[in-house]
């Protein structure tokens, strides 16, 4: 079944377009009060975590500069989870499990902030793909801007 | 920067199993009651279904078995719950205006947006680092 690895790049284009405007709609949510705000966006922190989520999420969709939005963007929502997910669990459990659909007692609900972490960290190594705007500025410069396996 | 895409692979199988950990907390949920839940057990054949389906094909993503059979299965199954549930507006109190059927942020459907397109990508990314069996 190795040739299925052939659909591994558009796949994963597709993906980081998805998951950035998912991004960034939380960053117009905190920021813009895009689809009905967000309840306590006002203080300076989540001010400036709102930022690079709108920014970041949407150019790691296009792919400009993705690798360096990419680590901004993961280490921002590494951030999120530990300093408001984590912080604010009150047992020992709810400080373990990320579970987005279980009450505060058992759960942090920190599932979407580990799942863009983890994705924008794939996207820190795995590059903008093929059809990105880095690929598409680096034509002609570089061959190929990720292996293809 | 090329020089990163050599740990693509290792970067790759942890995300696996972090995604797929955390998609064993969704079936465990639904069959095992644990990690308990404010919606308890699944009771209807269609929740009874995703949840074998979830507790089935996480270890196997996670473990790397037979990853891309798994994956697709539970890609496809987190497409039908999106649909199911979060684009149907079963998830809102009211009916869904068409902008809220449009955007996950909206329907809160981004968990099965996100575990579909991980899963998707684990179809045809299939590696030999982390995994059992390479297939």
């Amino acid at each position: 079944m190795n040739s299925l690895n052939r659909f591994a790049d558009p796949f994963y284009c597709i993906t980081r377009l998805i998951v950035g405007l998912m991004f960034a709609s939380h960053g117009g949510q905190l920021v813009l009060g895009m689809f009905g705000g967000m309840p306590g966006s006002d203080n300076m922190m989540m001010q400036v975590g709102g930022w690079i989520q709108l920014v970041g999420g949407l150019v790691i969709a296009f792919g400009l500069l993705t690798r360096l939005a990419a680590f901004i963007c993961s280490g921002e929502m590494a951030v999120a989870y530990f300093m408001i997910h984590v912080a604010n669990a009150p047992t020992p459990m709810a400080k373990f499990f990320p579970i987005s659909s279980a009450g505060p007692q058992v759960s942090n609900k920190g599932e979407l902030a580990i799942f863009y972490c983890w994705f924008f960290l794939f996207v820190v190594f795995y590059g903008p793909g093929r059809w990105s705007i880095d690929a598409w500025l680096r034509k002609g410069k570089t061959a190929a801007a990720t292996p293809t396996t | 920067m090329i020089w990163l895409n050599g740990y693509t692979d290792t970067v790759y199988c942890i995300i696996r199993v972090v995604v797929g950990l955390m998609f064993a907390c969704q079936g465990g949920q639904k069959i095992l009651g644990f990690p308990p839940s404010e919606r308890g057990l699944a009771t209807t054949p269609i929740g009874l279904t995703a949840g074998w389906i979830e507790l089935g094909c996480c270890f196997l993503i996670a473990f790397g078995l037979l990853t891309r059979l798994a994956a697709f299965i539970a890609s496809g199954e987190m497409a039908v719950a999106y649909f199911l549930t979060s684009f149907s507006g079963k998830t809102l109190n009211h009916a869904p205006s068409v902008l809220e059927r449009l955007l996950p942020i909206l329907n809160k459907g981004e968990l099965p947006v996100l575990f579909c397109f991980m899963f998707l990508l684990a179809v045809s990314t299939a590696r030999v680092v982390g995994a059992l069996i390479h297939c």
